[in-house]
This record gives structure tokens, C-alpha cells and sequence, in this order.
């Protein structure tokens, strides 16, 4: 997962088709529109138009189909529970249970794949609480901050035994390794601080304005955000 | 077994809506609460975010099982900023397609409750057992407390329809099936969380007592950083 993580934030930064040159409000409002009409789609054939959207820009943005497939793998655990307890006989019920989560984290892993975390996160601060939104920024940051460091200490928990005897001993040792994470945690906030008054914090991190700065890729943001209204006027009230 | 790992487009609607605006309302109300509060104490809020984060991203076994650190961070951060952790952790995670966008709000509230609830059990046992102890019970139950919101949140979403057909109600036999996987994973879940606490809490007694709270203010940071 933390692999994953590191991947999607690496293609987001180094992509280079229109979808990552495209402004990350638009992508957001696309994204959300997406997930509105995969979750409120009253027939299954607006809900099979827009997973075939979500679909095509996910496969446009060149990210590697291992990491879509995953994407897209991820909820059938979890749909295939809720479709056993909702089972009614006939193949369309599954078939929407099927296809509303694998839209909505197939739109997902398109709009994070195509955005750098700070303009996905920058339009997101601003309808957040103060306090949230910097918590936004702090945490991912601080995510890659701790993995090396984590890295380490696994590796020393496993070379000195500390992952071998009885499950009581071994989640005992792993608690005194989050413990050394947590001071080091408390650490790095002191010197985040320092940093973030030395580079004038004014009280709100606001991550740059990139994110609402339209240009010609934006077109493309455009042309989907078309199609997927045409499909809802189109197809909203059939079966 | 207090994180939901529930995708998009399968909880009733106004389950995750109603979820989503409780929690947008409790963020905005600790986010009032915490404008004294000095940047360091927001800064430390991402460091143990981040550490959380990290927790939730290992899988441990099986149905894709993880820790969630829900208790721990509710004793170092006090519960209105664990909730506020809560809510970012969960964000982003449904940002990279771990759990829906939609159950943001009601993962945020499920470990919220965890949080707040490991806060006062382990505030109220501070007193008289040693940190580590008193982390591992304020964990154990917040634990229960989250693993139990978290059972009756899918139990809700498994038994009433989602709108799409009046036939899709669970039988009460399927949910037992659920039930009969769940509770066991449940209870492993407040063992496995109360152990890494106990360890937790035995490395901070020793290295770094103040992080632990022992004053009915909780938090840390709150002291540490102070107001600047």
C-alpha cells in the first residue's frame, strides 16, 4: 500500500499527458461529478456509460495498468460481501453493486494519479476547517518522512528478534518501536515549526495556487465533464 | 475491525451523508476549539497522522487487517485531535482508493469515538495503573467501542437496500454469517491493539513520560509547544 502510495505520488508529479497538465479544480469537480452519478445513477446503462468513461481516462493517463488494476480490484472484496447479503435473484443487482465502487476508485486513482498532492489538496484546504486543512498537507508529508525511517526499524526488529516468539512478545516490541516513531514524531514537529516561522508561516498553509490555473489541456477536462452530461440527459431515466 | 474499508455506492445514502455532515460538523466545532492552539501542536497532529497512516497501510493477515493506532493517538492527542487525524487519515486514504470518498464521515466518526472514548478510559486509569497499563486498557476500550460502531455501521448498510430494489434486505441469517466472521476479528483486533499500546506505552513511560498525559489536559504537544 505504502509502495503504491510512493508510486501514484512519483506518476502524479512526472506524468506528462494532458490529463496532468490540466488544473487540478477541474479534475476535482470531474472526479466528484463522476462519483455522484456512479452513486445516484438510477439504470444500469448510465452506470455502464460512465464506468467506461472512467475507464478511458484512466487508461489515457498512461498510469501503469498494474496500479489501475489494483485500484479497480480493490472494493470487490467488499462488494462481493454486500452483494451476498443483497442477493435477489437477479444478475443486474450485483452487476450495480459491481459497478458503482469500481467507478468511483477508478475515478479516484485518475485524479491522484494526474495530481500532484500539493494542487489536490490545496482546493480541498480551503473548504476544510483551518486545522484539517494543514493537517491535510502535515500528514502526507509526514507519511513520506516516517517510511524510511520505519524501513530501518523493521529491519533492526527483525535482525535482533524481535519479530520471532509468542504474538503477546512481538506486538509488545512492534508498540515499543512505534513508541521511538512517535518521539521522533514529536521531534520533527519542533523543528517543522521552526521552519515553517522561519519561512513566514502566516497561520494557514494554503499549498500553491497552481490548482486553478486553467489552460489548453484543460479542454480535455472540458470535453469529459460534456460527455458525462450528455450521458446523464441521455440515459438517466432508462432502465 | 474499526476502519471501513467499504467502497463507494454500497452504504445507503442517507447513512454515509448523514455520517459525512456529523463529522464536517465536529471537525468545524474542534477546529474552533483549537485556534489557541500553537501551529507546533498541528505539526505534531501530522506526525502521528502520519504514523497512523503508516499502521493502516499494512495489511496484517487476512480481509486485509491492519492496526489503526485509533486508541494511542486519542491519549497523545486528546480526542477532538485524534478526530481531526481521523478525518485526514481517512481522506487520504480514500483518496488512493482505500475505502470510499462517501464513508470518509463515518470513518472519521468510528475511530473518532474510539479515540475519545480511549482518552477518558485512560485518563481515568492514569491514576492509579502504570502508563504503559493504563494505555493498553484506555486502547482496549476504545477498541471495543470503535470495533462496535464499526459493526453496527456495516450491519446498517448490509440490512437495508440501497434503493435499488425493495427485495434487497439482508435475511437475518446472512447477517449472522457476518456477524460470525466479524466479532472474532473484532476481538483479535483489541488484543493486537491493546499489546502494541502496552509496548507503546512502556517505551514513552520510560523515554519520554511527558508525552504521556497525566493531568486532566490531554495531549502533549498542548504543553509542550505552549501558545506562541
Amino acid at each position: 500500500m505504502i509502495g503504491t502510495l510512493a508510486q501514484i505520488d512519483y506518476l502524479a508529479s512526472a506524468g506528462r499527458t494532458p490529463w496532468h497538465r490540466a488544473s487540478a479544480l477541474g479534475k476535482l469537480l470531474l472526479a466528484l461529478a463522476m462519483l455522484i452519478v456512479a452513486v445516484f445513477a438510477p439504470g444500469l446503462r448510465l452506470l455502464l456509460a460512465v464506468h467506461a468513461l472512467t475507464w478511458s481516462l484512466a487508461l489515457t493517463s498512461r498510469l501503469p495498468g498494474r496500479l489501475v488494476a489494483a485500484a479497480a480490484g480493490y472494493p470487490l472484496l467488499f462488494s462481493a460481501l454486500f452483494i451476498a447479503s443483497q442477493w435477489d435473484g437477479t444478475w443486474q443487482t450485483p452487476v450495480r453493486l459491481l459497478l458503482r465502487p469500481l467507478t468511483a476508485s477508478l475515478a479516484a486513482v485518475w485524479l491522484v494519479g494526474t495530481t500532484p498532492y500539493p494542487d489536490l489538496f490545496a482546493p480541498l484546504s480551503r473548504v476544510l476547517p483551518r486545522s484539517a486543512g494543514d493537517g491535510l498537507f502535515l500528514t502526507y508529508r509526514a507519511l513520506f518522512a516516517l517510511l524510511a525511517r520505519s524501513e530501518r526499524l523493521w529491519r533492526a526488529l527483525r535482525l535482533r528478534g524481535g519479530l520471532t516468539g509468542p504474538a503477546r512478545r512481538r506486538l509488545a516490541l512492534a508498540g515499543g518501536g512505534l513508541g521511538t516513531l512517535v518521539v521522533h514524531g514529536f521531534e520533527r514537529s519542533q523543528r517543522l515549526y521552526s521552519t515553517m516561522l522561519l519561512r513566514g508561516h502566516s497561520g494557514r498553509i494554503c499549498g500553491c495556487r497552481h490548482y486553478a490555473e486553467w489552460s489548453r489541456a484543460d479542454l480535455w477536462v472540458a470535453l469529459a465533464a460534456a460527455v458525462l452530461a450528455g450521458l446523464g440527459v441521455w440515459l438517466w431515466g432508462k432502465p | 475491525m474499526s476502519h471501513l474499508h467499504i467502497p463507494d455506492g454500497l452504504m445507503p445514502v442517507w447513512l454515509w451523508a448523514g455520517g459525512l455532515a456529523l463529522a464536517l460538523l465536529l471537525l468545524a466545532r474542534g477546529s474552533r476549539a483549537a485556534r489557541g492552539r500553537s501551529p507546533q501542536h498541528i505539526a505534531y497532529q501530522g506526525a502521528l497522522g502520519g504514523l497512523m497512516l503508516a499502521a493502516m497501510a499494512i495489511p496484517l493477515g487476512p480481509f486485509e487487517y491492519h492496526l489503526t493506532l485509533a486508541g494511542p493517538m486519542g491519549v497523545l492527542l486528546g480526542g477532538a485531535g485524534a478526530f481531526q487525524v481521523a478525518f485526514v487519515v481517512s481522506a487520504i486514504l480514500a483518496l488512493m482508493g482505500h475505502g470510499g470518498l462517501t464513508v470518509v464521515g463515518l470513518n472519521a466518526l468510528v475511530l473518532g469515538a474510539g479515540a475519545t472514548v480511549a482518552c477518558r478510559a485512560y485518563r481515568a486509569a492514569a491514576g492509579r495503573l502504570s502508563p504503559a497499563a493504563a494505555l493498553a486498557l484506555g486502547t482496549a476500550v476504545g477498541q471495543a467501542v470503535a470495533g462496535g460502531l464499526w459493526l453496527v455501521v456495516v450491519g446498517l448498510g448490509m440490512r437495508l437496500a440501497t434503493g435499488w430494489s425493495s427485495r434487497g434486505v439482508a435475511p437475518d441469517a446472512r447477517l449472522g454469517v457476518f456477524a460470525g466472521i466479524a466479532v472474532p476479528l473484532w476481538l483479535l483486533g483489541i488484543v493486537a491493539e491493546s499489546l502494541v499500546a502496552y509496548g507503546l506505552g512502556r517505551f514513552l513511560g520510560r523515554v519520554q513520560p511527558n508525552l504521556l498525559p497525566r493531568s486532566p489536559e490531554p495531549g502533549v504537544a498542548a504543553s509542550a509547544a505552549g501558545p506562541t
